[in-house]
C-alpha cells in the first residue's frame, strides 16, 4: 500500500472519529463541565475544528499527489490506454481482474470522440480513456464477518469527491458549532419555554441543555462523515440511519414542544419509508452482485495481488463497469444469472457441472476462479439470449431502491414533507443537518452510486427532481415563516441537483452540492441570527432590519445572491451562478440530444424555477430588511449578534462568493470577486454609518465594521491574486470533482430505450463548439429570470408598487393551493395516517377491554385467594400454633410460680427430697457396692 | 475387774456417746422449747465429740468441742437470748408437715443406714492392735498438712503411681480460702447486725 | 448377746452420722423458728463430720483417707462456725426488720 493510502486512510479515520470522541467525552464528563460558555463545546468545537483541519490536511496531501489539471488539458495519446497498475502475472484472459481507472477528460479529445460517441452502441473500439487516471484508494479496515460470500467490513472508499466531501462538510461544520456556541448560551442556565404552555397556563420551567446539544451535533458529525467515507453500501446505510436518528434527536431538542416532538417523528418516519426502499435495493445488489462494496478491495491489503483474483473482492462498479467494455454500462454476471427465466435453468446447471470441483465449502481462493468462469460463460450464453431482460430488471431495482433511500433523506417529492416541519429544531441543527449535510447525503449517495443507474434510473430520478424543484419553488412563494421559505428552498435545489444528476450532469450535480452548502448554511446562520434578534420566525412581524443588523444583512444578501445566481454574465459571478448554470447546461444539452420533445421540460422547469427562486429569496430578503419595521416593539430590541454568532457568517460567505471561482481559467475571477466584494461591504458600511443614530459606539462599530470589510476583501483579493499563480490555479472546485468523477460516465448513455433516447455527455457542453449553441442562451436566459425575480420581488416587496395582498387576491386559488403546500400534508393524512391512527385505536381498545380485563380479572382473583389464605394459614395456623405455644409456656411459668412460695420449710423439705432422691439413685445403680 | 474384761469398752464407749448422740438430737427435733433446744444441741455436740475421740481423731474431738460447742453453739445461743419474745408459744409447726417431715425423713434414714450397712467393705473390721507411735496422728502432721506436705502419703512418693501422687499436695489453698472466708464472714455478719434503728410496728424493711 | 459382741465398724459409725444427719434435716424442715433451723444445720454438718472421721479412723479399717478425713472435718468445723455466725446475723437482721422470729413469715419473695 502506497505510503499516500496509509496517510490518507488513517488521517480521514481520525476524522471521523474526533467527534464521536467529543460526543462520548461530553457524555462522561457532563456532570463536571461548568456553566461557563466554553465548558462543554469547547470539546465538540474542538474535535470538529481537529477534524476540519485533518480534512484540509488530506486534501493538501491528495493535491500533492495527484496534482489537478487544468480544463484545457493537452491530449496524452488517442488511444485507449487502459493501464493495469498491479503487478499481475497470473492475469489471464478469462478471469476479469480489473482495475478502476477514472477518467480525466480534456478538451480536444471531445472534439475528436464526440463523433464517434454519438449515433453508435456501446463505446467499442472507440478511444475513451486516456491520461494517467486517478484511480481510489478503497481497502478495509476492519473486517466484521464473513458468512460465506458475505462479506461485511467497515471499508473506506477515497477518492476526490470524497475529500471535498469531507473539507466541505467539516468546514460548515465548524462554524456552525461555534455558531451554535452563541446561539444556544441561553441553554447553558434554566430557561424558560415560551412555546410550551402547561396545564396551569403557565410556561415551561426547565434546566438547560446546552451540553445534550452539542452532544448530537458531535455524534451527526461522527455520523455524517461516517457516511462519506464508507466503502461499502451496507455501511453507508449503517450510517444513514445514524444520521437519520441524530437528525431525529436535533429536531426534537425542544422535545417538550408538541410541534418539535411530532416533527421528529415525522421526520424519521418518513426517512424510514424510504429507507424501505433502500434495504430492497441493497438486497437486490446482495443477490445479483454478490458484494457490497463500491470498489474493488485487495484481502491483502498491501497493494500486491498475489497470484489470483480470488483474493481481490471484485466490487460494484467494476462489476457494472467493466474496465474490459471501456467502463460502459453492462448488466453484471450475477444479475443476469439471478434473473435467468426457467428456460435456461438447464443450460445453467450444465455450465456449473462443467466447471467441476465447485465446492461450496473450500476456500474462497480456491473456487472463485472456477465460479467466475462459470458465470461469465453462462453470461455470456445469456446475454444474447436474454429475452426478459431480468437481469436488467434487477439493475434497475436496484438502482431505484437507492434511489428511494435518497428521496426520503433528500426530501424529494413524494417524502418531502418532513423538511418543512423539520425547522422546528434550532437554527443551527437547520443550518447543518437539513441544509449542508444530512440532505445532500441523498445527493452525495446518488452521485457515488452513479455508475450503477441504468438510463430508466437516471430519467425517474430526473423527473422526480424536476417535480420537487418546481413544488417547492412554488410553495416557497407564499411561506411566510423565515425558516419555512428557506426549508422550501433546499428542498427545490435538492431537487434541482437531482435533476442535474438525471439528466447526466454529474458535475453540475455535485458543484450545486458543494455550493449550496455553503450558501444554504449561510442563509439558515443568517435568519438565525434574525430570529435571535427579534424572537420570532414569522416575517411579516419583521422588517427594516439592516440598519439594526448590517452583518446579517449583508450576509444573508450575499447568500440570495448566490441562490440566485447572480453574475455579471461571462465574466464573474457568485458561487451559485457557476453551478446553477452547469445544471441548465446540461437540462438544455439533455433536450437537444435526440431526444423526443418532452424532454424540454426539465430545461423550461429548471429556468422557471431559478426565476421563481429569485423571486422568493429576495421577497424574504426584501421583507425582513428592508422597509418599515412592521412590529415597533421587535424592531426596538433588535440587535446585532455578538461575534461569536456573526464571524461565522462571514466564512461562510466568503466561501459563498468564491469557492466555485476559478482563476486559472479566468483569470479575473478572483480580482474582480475580491474587489467587489469589499466594494460592497464599504459601501453598505458607509451606509450604515450614514444613516445611523448618533451615539459613538455606533459610530466605533460602523467603523470597526468597514474596517473588517476592508480587510476582508482585500485578504480575498490578494488571496485571489495567489491562486492566480500557475500551480495553485488548478485548484478549484470543479477540477476537484471532475477527478473523482466515475469511470465510464462521462460518456452518457447512447441509444438507449432502444435508440429513443440520449443522455449527452457532460464534456458536451464544455467545448468550443457548445460556446454558442448551449452556453450562451443558457446563461442569458437564467441571468434574466434572475433579474426578473429580484426585480419583481423589490417592486412588491421593498417599493410597494405592488401590492402582494391584491396579487394573492386575483390569484385566491393558487395562493390558497399554494399556502397549503399543495395539500399533500393532509392527502398524507388522510391516506396513511388516519388508518393507523384507526388501526391503533382499535387494537389499543382491543389491549384494555380484552386484555387488561383479563388481567386484571386474574389479578383479583389472586388477590382474593391470597387474602384467604393469609387468614387460613397465617393467622390461624401459624399466628395460631405461635400463640398457643406462647400460652402454653406461659400457663407454664404461671403454674412453676406457684411453686415458689416464699416457704422456707418447703424449701428445706425439697432439699431433702432432692438429698433422698439422689440418694436413692445412687443405691439403685451401684450395685456393685453393695 | 473381769467386768471390765468382758466388757468391750469400745463397743460400749461407742453405743455411750451414740445414743448420747442421738437422743439429744432426736431432743433437740421435738424440743418446742428455743433453750432447751440450745441444751440438747450442745450436749449432742459434745458426745459427738466424743465419737471423735473414740476413733482415734483427738484433734478433730478438740476442735469441735472448742470451735463448735464452744464458739458456734454459744453464739447460737446469744441468738436465743437476742430474739427472745414472748411470741415463742405460738410458733408450732402444723401436723402436715410432721407427717411430710417423718415420711421424708424416715426414708431417708432407712436409705442411708442400707447405703451405711450394705458395703461389704465397711462391714468389715480391723483386728484390735497396737497403733505404732508413727502412726499417731499428731498435730505436727496435720499442720503440715495443711501447708502444703502431705506427711501421710511421703512413702506412697516412690511408688510412682499416677493416682496416688495426685494426692500428695495439702490443702494450703483451702487454708488460705478458708481464712479469706472467715475474714469476710466477719466483716459481713458483723456489718449486718450491727444496731440499726428499732423497726416499726407494721415491719417496713429497713 | 451377739449383737453386743459385734466389734465396730465403719458402718456403725455412719449409721450414727446418719442419724445426726436426718435428725438435723427434720429440724430445719419442721422448725419456724430460725434458730431452730441453724440448730438443725449444725446436725447436718455433724453428721457429715462423723462420716469423715469414721472412714479415716486407723481403728476401724485397714485402709484409711489418711489425715484428709480430719482435715476436711475440721474445714467443715470451721465453715459451720462461719456460716453459723452469718446465719445468725441474717436472722437477726429479720427479726430487728420483722419484730419477729418466724421463718413463716419471711415469705415476700413469693412468685
Amino acid at each position: 500500500m502506497e505510503n499516500v493510502e496509509l496517510l490518507l486512510k488513517w488521517l480521514l479515520f481520525v476524522a471521523v472519529l474526533l467527534p464521536l470522541v467529543s460526543f462520548f467525552l461530553i457524555l462522561c464528563a457532563y456532570p463536571k463541565l461548568g456553566t461557563s460558555l466554553g465548558s462543554g463545546a469547547v470539546i465538540s468545537v474542538g474535535a470538529i475544528g481537529g477534524a476540519c483541519i485533518l480534512s484540509f490536511i488530506c486534501l493538501g496531501i491528495w493535491l500533492n499527489h495527484h496534482p489537478l489539471h487544468p480544463h484545457e488539458a493537452d491530449p496524452k495519446g488517442d488511444a485507449a490506454a487502459i493501464r493495469i497498475d498491479r503487478d499481475d502475472p497470473s492475469a489471464g484472459p478469462d478471469i476479469r481482474l480489473v482495475s478502476l481507472l477514472q477518467d480525466d477528460h480534456g478538451h480536444e479529445h471531445k472534439q475528436e470522440t464526440k463523433h464517434e460517441h454519438e449515433g453508435e452502441g456501446h463505446a467499442e473500439g472507440s478511444a475513451a480513456e486516456h491520461h494517467e487516471a486517478v484511480k481510489p484508494y478503497t481497502g478495509e479496515y476492519y473486517v466484521l464477518g464473513q458468512f460465506g460470500r458475505l462479506r461485511l467490513s467497515i471499508s473506506y472508499y477515497i477518492d476526490a469527491l470524497t475529500i471535498c466531501m469531507f473539507c466541505m462538510v467539516t468546514l460548515i461544520a465548524t462554524c456552525i458549532h461555534v455558531y451554535a456556541v452563541g446561539y444556544m448560551h441561553e441553554e447553558l442556565h434554566d430557561m424558560t419555554d415560551h412555546e410550551v404552555t402547561m396545564a396551569d397556563g403557565s410556561h415551561l420551567k426547565r434546566p438547560g441543555r446546552f451540553f445534550r446539544f452539542f452532544q448530537y451535533l458531535s455524534l451527526f458529525s461522527f455520523s455524517m462523515l461516517g457516511l462519506v467515507l464508507a466503502g461499502n453500501i451496507a455501511m453507508v446505510f449503517v450510517f444513514w440511519e445514524l444520521v437519520g436518528i441524530c437528525s431525529y434527536f436535533l429536531i426534537g431538542f425542544y422535545v417538550e414542544r408538541k410541534t418539535a416532538s411530532t416533527a421528529a417523528n415525522k421526520a424519521f418516519i418518513v426517512n424510514r419509508v424510504g429507507d424501505f426502499g433502500m434495504i430492497i435495493g441493497l438486497m437486490a445488489i446482495w443477490s445479483g452482485m454478490g458484494t457490497f462494496a463500491f470498489g474493488d478491495i485487495d484481502y491483502n491489503s498491501d497493494g500486491h495481488i498475489r497470484d489470483t483474483a480470488a483474493a481481490v473482492e471484485v466490487g460494484m462498479f467494476s462489476q457494472v463497469r467493466p474496465a474490459g467494455l471501456h467502463h460502459s454500462l453492462e448488466v453484471p454476471d450475477g444479475m443476469l444469472i439471478a434473473g435467468v427465466s426457467e428456460d435456461f435453468r438447464d443450460e445453467v446447471g450444465m455450465v456449473y457441472a462443467d466447471h467441476a470441483g465447485l465446492d461450496e465449502n473450500a476456500p474462497r481462493e480456491a473456487i472463485e476462479p472456477s465460479r467466475l468462469n462459470a458465470e461469465s460463460e453462462i453470461a455470456s450464453r445469456l446475454r444474447d439470449n436474454d429475452k426478459n431482460n431480468w437481469g436488467r430488471f434487477l439493475l434497475i431495482i436496484a438502482g431505484i431502491g437507492i434511489f428511494c433511500g435518497c428521496v426520503g433523506k433528500s426530501a424529494q417529492f413524494p417524502l418531502h414533507v418532513w423538511l418543512p416541519d423539520a425547522m422546528e429544531g434550532p437554527t443551527p441543527v437547520s443550518a447543518l443537518v437539513h441544509s449542508a449535510t444530512m440532505v445532500a447525503a441523498g445527493v452525495y449517495l446518488v452521485g457515488r452510486f452513479y455508475p450503477v443507474f441504468t438510463p430508466e434510473v437516471l430519467l425517474v430520478i430526473a423527473v422526480v427532481g424536476m417535480i420537487t424543484l418546481f413544488m417547492a419553488a412554488t410553495i416557497a412563494i407564499t411561506a411566510t415563516d423565515i425558516k419555512r421559505v428557506l426549508a422550501y428552498s433546499t428542498i427545490s435545489q435538492l431537487g434541482y441537483m437531482m435533476m442535474a444528476l438525471g439528466v447526466g450532469g454529474w458535475l453540475a450535480g455535485m458543484t450545486h452540492l458543494i455550493t449550496h452548502a455553503f450558501f444554504k448554511s449561510l442563509l439558515f446562520l443568517c435568519s438565525g441570527s434574525v430570529i435571535h434578534a427579534v424572537h420570532t420566525n414569522e416575517m411579516p412581524q419583521m422588517g427594516g432590519l439592516l440598519k439594526k443588523m448590517p452583518v446579517t444583512a449583508i450576509t444573508m444578501l450575499i447568500g440570495c445572491l448566490a441562490i440566485a445566481g447572480v453574475s455579471i454574465p461571462f465574466v464573474v459571478g457568485l458561487s451559485g451562478y457557476y453551478s446553477k448554470d452547469a445544471i441548465l447546461e446540461q437540462a438544455w444539452s439533455f433536450a437537444g440530444a435526440h431526444n423526443p420533445a418532452w424532454a424540454w421540460m426539465f430545461f423550461f422547469a429548471g429556468a422557471g424555477g431559478a426565476a421563481i427562486t429569485a423571486f422568493y429569496m429576495f421577497r424574504m430578503w426584501f421583507m425582513t430588511f428592508m422597509g418599515t419595521p412592521r412590529d415597533e416593539h421587535r424592531y426596538d430590541h433588535a440587535h446585532e449578534s455578538p461575534p461569536v454568532m456573526y464571524v461565522p457568517l462571514i466564512i461562510l460567505a466568503t466561501f459563498a462568493v468564491g469557492v466555485a471561482w476559478n482563476p486559472g481559467e479566468h483569470w479575473f475571477e478572483g480580482i474582480v470577486g475580491g474587489i467587489l466584494v469589499t466594494v460592497i461591504f464599504v459601501l453598505i458600511g458607509l451606509r450604515y454609518r450614514a444613516s445611523a443614530e448618533g451615539s459613538s459606539e455606533r459610530g466605533a462599530a460602523t467603523r470597526q465594521l468597514i474596517n473588517v470589510a476592508i480587510g476582508i476583501g482585500v485578504v480575498m483579493t490578494l488571496l485571489s491574486v495567489i491562486w492566480m499563480a500557475e500551480p495553485a490555479s488548478n485548484v478549484v472546485l470543479t477540477n476537484l470533482l471532475k477527478s473523482a468523477r466515475p469511470a465510464g460516465t462521462g460518456h452518457g448513455f447512447h441509444e438507449a430505450f432502444g435508440g429513443v433516447m440520449t443522455w449527452p455527455s457532460e464534456h458536451d457542453i464544455h467545448t468550443e463548439a457548445a460556446f454558442w449553441p448551449i452556453k450562451v442562451p443558457v446563461t442569458l436566459l437564467a441571468f434574466g429570470t434572475g433579474i426578473a425575480g429580484i426585480l419583481l420581488a423589490g417592486a412588491i416587496y421593498w417599493k410597494g408598487i405592488l401590492s402582494p395582498r391584491d396579487i394573492s387576491n386575483q390569484f385566491k386559488a393558487a395562493h390558497r393551493f399554494l399556502l397549503n403546500k399543495w395539500w399533500i400534508d393532509e392527502l398524507y393524512d388522510f391516506c396513511f395516517v388516519q388508518p393507523v391512527h384507526i388501526v391503533s385505536r382499535v387494537i389499543s381498545e382491543i389491549d384494555k377491554r380484552v386484555i387488561d380485563r383479563l388481567i386484571d380479572g386474574l389479578a383479583a382473583v389472586v388477590r382474593r385467594i391470597s387474602s384467604v389464605w393469609e387468614y387460613v394459614a397465617d393467622q390461624t395456623i401459624v399466628d395460631g400454633a405461635v400463640n398457643l405455644f406462647a400460652s402454653w409456656m406461659y400457663s407454664l411459668g404461671v403454674a412453676l410460680r406457684g411453686v415458689q412460695r416464699g416457704r422456707l420449710r418447703e424449701y428445706v423439705m425439697f432439699i431433702v427430697m432432692g438429698t433422698i432422691a439422689i440418694f436413692a439413685l445412687f443405691l439403685l445403680f451401684s450395685r456393685s457396692l453393695i | 475387774m473381769t467386768l471390765i474384761a468382758f466388757i468391750n469398752w469400745h463397743f460400749f464407749f461407742f453405743c455411750f456417746f451414740a445414743i448420747i448422740a442421738c437422743g439429744f438430737a432426736a431432743g433437740v427435733l421435738f424440743s418446742q422449747n428455743i433453750v432447751r433446744m440450745a441444751f440438747y444441741l450442745v450436749l449432742s455436740l459434745g458426745a459427738t465429740a466424743g465419737l471423735f475421740f473414740l476413733a482415734g481423731h483427738e484433734f478433730v474431738g478438740s476442735m469441735q468441742l472448742m470451735i463448735y460447742v464452744g464458739g458456734t453453739l454459744v453464739l447460737l445461743i446469744f441468738g436465743v437470748m437476742l430474739t427472745a419474745q414472748k411470741s415463742f408459744v405460738s410458733m408450732k409447726t402444723g401436723g402436715g408437715d410432721w407427717i411430710i417431715a417423718m415420711i421424708l425423713g424416715s426414708t431417708l434414714l432407712f436409705a442411708l443406714l442400707v447405703a451405711a450397712f450394705g458395703v461389704k467393705s465397711w462391714r468389715t473390721n480391723v483386728a484390735d492392735r497396737e497403733i505404732q507411735r508413727k502412726d499417731v496422728e499428731d498435730t505436727a502432721r496435720i499442720g503440715g498438712k495443711l501447708m502444703g506436705l502431705s506427711i501421710d502419703k511421703l512413702d506412697k512418693q516412690e511408688s510412682g503411681d499416677e493416682s496416688e501422687i495426685g494426692g500428695m499436695v495439702g490443702y494450703l489453698l483451702p487454708f488460705e480460702i478458708a481464712s479469706v472466708h472467715l475474714l469476710v464472714v466477719l466483716i459481713g455478719a458483723g456489718y449486718m447486725a450491727r444496731t440499726k434503728r428499732r423497726a416499726k410496728e407494721a415491719g417496713n424493711s429497713a | 448377746m451377739n449383737l453386743l459382741d459385734q466389734p465396730i465398724t465403719v458402718s456403725h459409725y455412719l449409721a450414727v452420722g446418719a442419724v445426726l444427719f436426718v435428725t438435723g434435716a427434720i429440724c430445719m424442715a419442721t422448725k419456724r423458728n430460725a434458730l431452730g433451723v441453724l440448730m438443725g444445720i449444725e446436725l447436718v454438718l455433724n453428721g457429715a463430720n462423723i462420716n469423715f472421721i469414721a472412714f479415716s479412723s486407723k481403728y476401724l479399717r485397714e485402709e484409711t483417707l489418711g489425715l484428709d478425713g480430719p482435715l476436711i472435718a475440721l474445714f467443715v468445723i470451721v465453715l459451720a462456725a462461719a456460716e453459723a455466725a452469718v446465719a445468725l446475723a441474717i436472722a437477726l437482721n429479720f427479726y430487728n426488720n420483722h419484730a419477729t422470729i418466724d421463718v413463716d413469715r419471711a415469705d415476700d419473695l413469693k412468685g
